[in-house]
């Protein structure tokens, strides 16, 4: 019963952020039905874990309390924004999902309605009895199902099942190339939204796919031919869907970077945006046409046109690269004996320096007006996006940025497995005798510094070439925040798990637009849930996983030695 | 035999106390030498002036040729003084293979954009660590361990891998920091087995701290005693367990009303 009542509250919690976030009107006709099932499901993952403990009886009933709790606090809720609503007050300006619309959709009934304050008391003793009989339906999940099921997640015990995982992105891939042909109209209105999703999901899933394959041909041909799919995504998917993938993957270039810094080398750094800032600034500065007072003064001054850009996309790359990686050095020097906290809250100021910087010094950078029409990255000197109609300009960046992610972890694979790699682990893990192995610490920080600066540096210099306009307001402290928390979801360390986070916290907000108002208590939220499930991250590093786990590592082998030595004795 | 190690008159100090008092100190080439003390007695803090980890505000301590004081630690273990930690600190996250291969770090050359090219002498230097290192294991009696989570060794096991870590750096002289402390006897035999090893097979000179006297006593070949941060004795085991003062040290200064060779044995009983 009390544990039914918990259930219900967190569940209560989970639809009402739903809820605001704006699901009820993208699922329009079916939110009922798909809330009841994502409430069956919540209750199935909440219970499964009692339903050794718990009665027959003990677990329907709990399950049936859970849901109805849920059901009843949500329509309290929702039947008093309806009442203020109904009233004419405006409450937009904070929760700017609760419109008629949505609360419609979610009550299964016409939005005016609503604005007439006319919902009747059957409409919400409905959408009770729904969510009553979820929470029914759930438990009875963790009652007949619970095997299986589990079996099913799991992938790997049922037979076949990692085939199953190695097929499914492909098979997701062919789905969203179908939906791509012309006259399809799957989803209707829906479609592009849909097909954003899926291939955020496939993408994910093909990093388990990755994952499950067997080391050796199976993996590399599993992975070349993920490779080729992904590269022909920029080509099939249509501008939107482009530009979200560019953001992705230009998050996964600066993720790797920031791992480098906090997953290897444990130097917890919040002010890691002030790199990306750079790497775009720097890239503005060369290829915007006009750039800054000061700046087109200076190449007047020099008899150079400043209207045209003075360095192409690819020759600006080394220095946005040094430039980065000097401000890196930069950083890391003042910092160099500070740890943990200390050294969040002076990294966090620094990264706020430079977007004042960026802000204030108006000749230079042309202030809060921003660095206007830079120059888009041309393959000798003509744009690709011009020749074929396949590819459009965010099609293009997106390209650009799977080249660049593939770079970067190239890089930081290679970097991992060296003498630098295992010197960063050793300073992370304790300081004091990683000197006195032999590491020199202040080169190992600041190669670790400069090395993440510089892939902020780059991804930053792509996302000026997207973003084609560049203000402060583009370098704030959330952008630092982003990368840390999808790093920390994904898996510090692990570079798999940098491209998950990367989709998840960068790809889905974008398919659920009302995500992004709550971004801060979503990834708050997130982040304590991820603490609690799954510390190591969804996709862990080998050595992160060890090092969480090596207590449940240790036991089974034990209790395996203990088998045999019974054995033998048996014997 | 040669000095390879020779410390004049450090002295630490921490506010008003005085951890370590103008301490002499010589150690041989080529022998096992122990510094012993009852607890507090400035053992484990001239082992940090030693290796750079405290600077010592006077003194001088010389070392084939290279002056201590004011290096930092990595500097230290590159002339070729390794060590091991009293309350042991591996890298607890990293496998016993690749706490070995840091221990290789400052032997090694590799530049991070060799690593990252994956150069010829790159690949080479890393093959070499990987077989020096399995070496070492084997060589400790870690063989067969290598992929385990250090932290998932058994204790004694952890001591062992500390000094297959130390060794690692080929240091001529390797600092054991109570390396048998916690352990059974058979554990214990096995330290001293590996020490004698160390020296005669490996040619490392070897300066412990221990408290266990049987070890003491039977591995030491010169024995310096520190009580409160002063030098009080050093000599031959023999000439050490019959130093009065030593004894004083130990037991307090009572004891002395007894025969002498009764306490002796209660030294060696008690520690």
């Amino acid at each position: 019963m009390k544990k039914g009542l918990n259930t219900g509250l967190i569940a209560f919690a989970i639809l009402t952020y739903l809820t605001l976030i704006g699901l009820p009107t993208r699922l329009a006709g079916a939110a009922q039905p798909v809330l009841a099932l994502l409430l069956a499901l919540f209750i199935f993952a909440a219970l499964r874990s009692q339903a050794k403990e718990m009665g027959r009886g003990a677990l329907l009933q709990g399950g049936l309390v859970a849901g109805l709790m849920a059901g009843l606090l949500l329509v309290v809720e929702i039947g008093y924004f309806n009442w203020l609503l109904g009233d004419g007050v405006k409450i937009q300006p904070i929760f700017d999902k609760v419109v008629p619309l949505n609360m419609a959709a979610l009550l299964n009934v016409r939005a005016g309605t609503i604005l007439n304050g006319e919902v009747s008391i059957v409409a919400y003793a409905i959408l009770t009895a729904y969510l009553g009989l979820a929470g029914l339906l759930g438990s009875l999940l963790v009652l007949f199902g619970h095997s299986s099921v589990a079996g099913a997640v799991q992938g790997a015990r049922i037979p076949g099942g990692r085939w199953l995982t190695i097929l499914l992105p492909f098979a997701l891939f062919a789905f969203i190339y179908y939906l791509g042909l012309d006259g399809v109209n799957t989803f209707g209105n829906n479609k592009n939204i849909v097909r954003l999703l899926l291939v955020l999901v496939a993408t994910g899933a093909g990093l388990f796919a990755l994952a499950a394959a067997k080391e050796g041909l199976e993996k590399l041909i599993v992975g070349a031919l993920l490779a080729a799919v992904l590269l022909s995504l920029p080509f099939v998917l249509n501008q939107f869907q482009n530009s979200v993938m560019n953001i992705v993957f230009i998050f996964v270039m600066m993720g790797l970077g920031l791992n480098i810094v906090v997953g290897y080398a444990g130097l917890l750094d919040l002010g890691y945006v002030a790199f990306f800032a750079i790497g775009a600034y720097v890239y503005a500065f060369v290829a915007a046409p006009f750039s800054s007072p000061y700046i087109s003064a200076l190449l007047t001054g020099m008899g150079i046109s400043p209207a045209s850009p003075l360095l192409g996309y690819w020759s600006a790359i080394p220095l946005a690269m040094i430039t980065a990686a000097i401000g890196g050095v930069l950083l890391g020097i003042p910092v160099l004996r500070l740890r943990g906290d200390y050294l969040a809250i002076v990294t966090l100021g620094f990264g706020e320096i430079i977007r004042l910087f960026m802000l204030n010094l108006g000749d230079l950078t042309n202030g809060p007006r921003g660095l206007l029409q830079i120059a888009q990255p041309t393959l000798f000197g003509i744009s690709p996006a011009s020749l074929t109609t396949h590819l459009d300009a965010q099609g293009w960046i997106f390209l650009l940025a799977i080249f660049g992610s593939v770079l970067v972890a190239f890089v930081a694979i290679r970097l991992n497995d060296s003498r630098l790699g295992r010197a960063w682990v050793a300073m992370r893990e304790d300081e004091d005798v990683a000197q006195a192995t032999g590491i020199h610490l202040v080169q190992t920080k600041l190669l670790a510094f400069a090395i993440g600066a510089t892939f902020a540096g780059l991804a930053g210099q792509l996302y000026a070439a997207r973003q084609i306009n560049i203000f402060p307001e583009n370098f704030t402290l959330f952008v630092s925040i982003d990368a840390l928390a999808l790093i920390i979801v994904g898996g510090m360390g692990s570079i798999p798990g940098v491209v998950l986070g990367a989709l998840a916290l960068k790809g889905l907000p974008e398919v659920l637009r009302g995500v992004d108002e709550y971004r801060i208590v979503t990834f708050a939220v997130l982040l304590i849930v991820m603490m609690i499930v799954r510390p190591e991250g969804i996709l862990p590093s080998a050595r992160r996983r060890r090092e969480l786990h090596s207590a449940e590592v240790a036991t089974p082998i034990e209790d395996e030695k203990m088998g045999k030595k019974l054995e033998g004795g048996r014997a | 035999m040669a000095a390879l190690l020779e410390a004049k008159g450090v002295t630490k100090v921490f506010g008003g106390l005085t951890a370590v008092d103008s301490v002499d100190l010589v150690i041989e080439r080529g022998s096992i030498a122990s510094l012993i003390g009852p607890n507090g007695a400035g053992k484990t803090t001239f082992f940090n002036c030693m290796t750079g980890l405290y600077r010592p505000e006077k003194g001088s301590i010389r070392f084939d040729g290279h002056s201590l004081v004011g290096q930092r630690s990595d500097q230290i273990i590159a002339l070729g003084i390794a060590r091991t930690y009293q309350n042991i600190r591996l890298f607890k996250g990293m496998s016993v293979l690749e706490n070995v291969l840091v221990g290789q770090h400052v032997r090694m050359k590799a530049t991070p954009l060799g690593a990252v090219l994956r150069t010829p002498s790159q690949r080479a230097e890393e093959r070499q660590a990987r077989e020096f290192a399995l070496e070492l294991l084997e060589f400790v009696g870690l063989g067969g361990e290598e992929e385990t989570l250090s932290t998932n060794l058994p204790y004694g096991d952890q001591r062992l891998l500390e000094i297959a870590r130390a060794i690692g750096s080929r240091p001529q002289l390797l600092l054991l920091d109570e390396p048998a402390a916690g352990m059974n006897p058979r554990e214990t035999e096995r330290m001293i087995d590996l020490v004698h090893r160390l020296r005669d097979e490996k040619g490392i000179t070897v300066f412990l701290i221990e408290h266990d006297m049987k070890v003491v006593m039977n591995i030491s070949e010169n024995i310096t005693v520190l009580d409160y941060g002063k030098k009080i004795a050093e000599g031959k085991p023999a000439q050490v367990r019959a130093n009065p003062r030593v004894v004083e040290a130990y037991l307090g200064p009572g004891v002395l009303l007894d025969t002498s060779g009764g306490t002796e044995k209660k030294i060696a009983n008690d520690e």
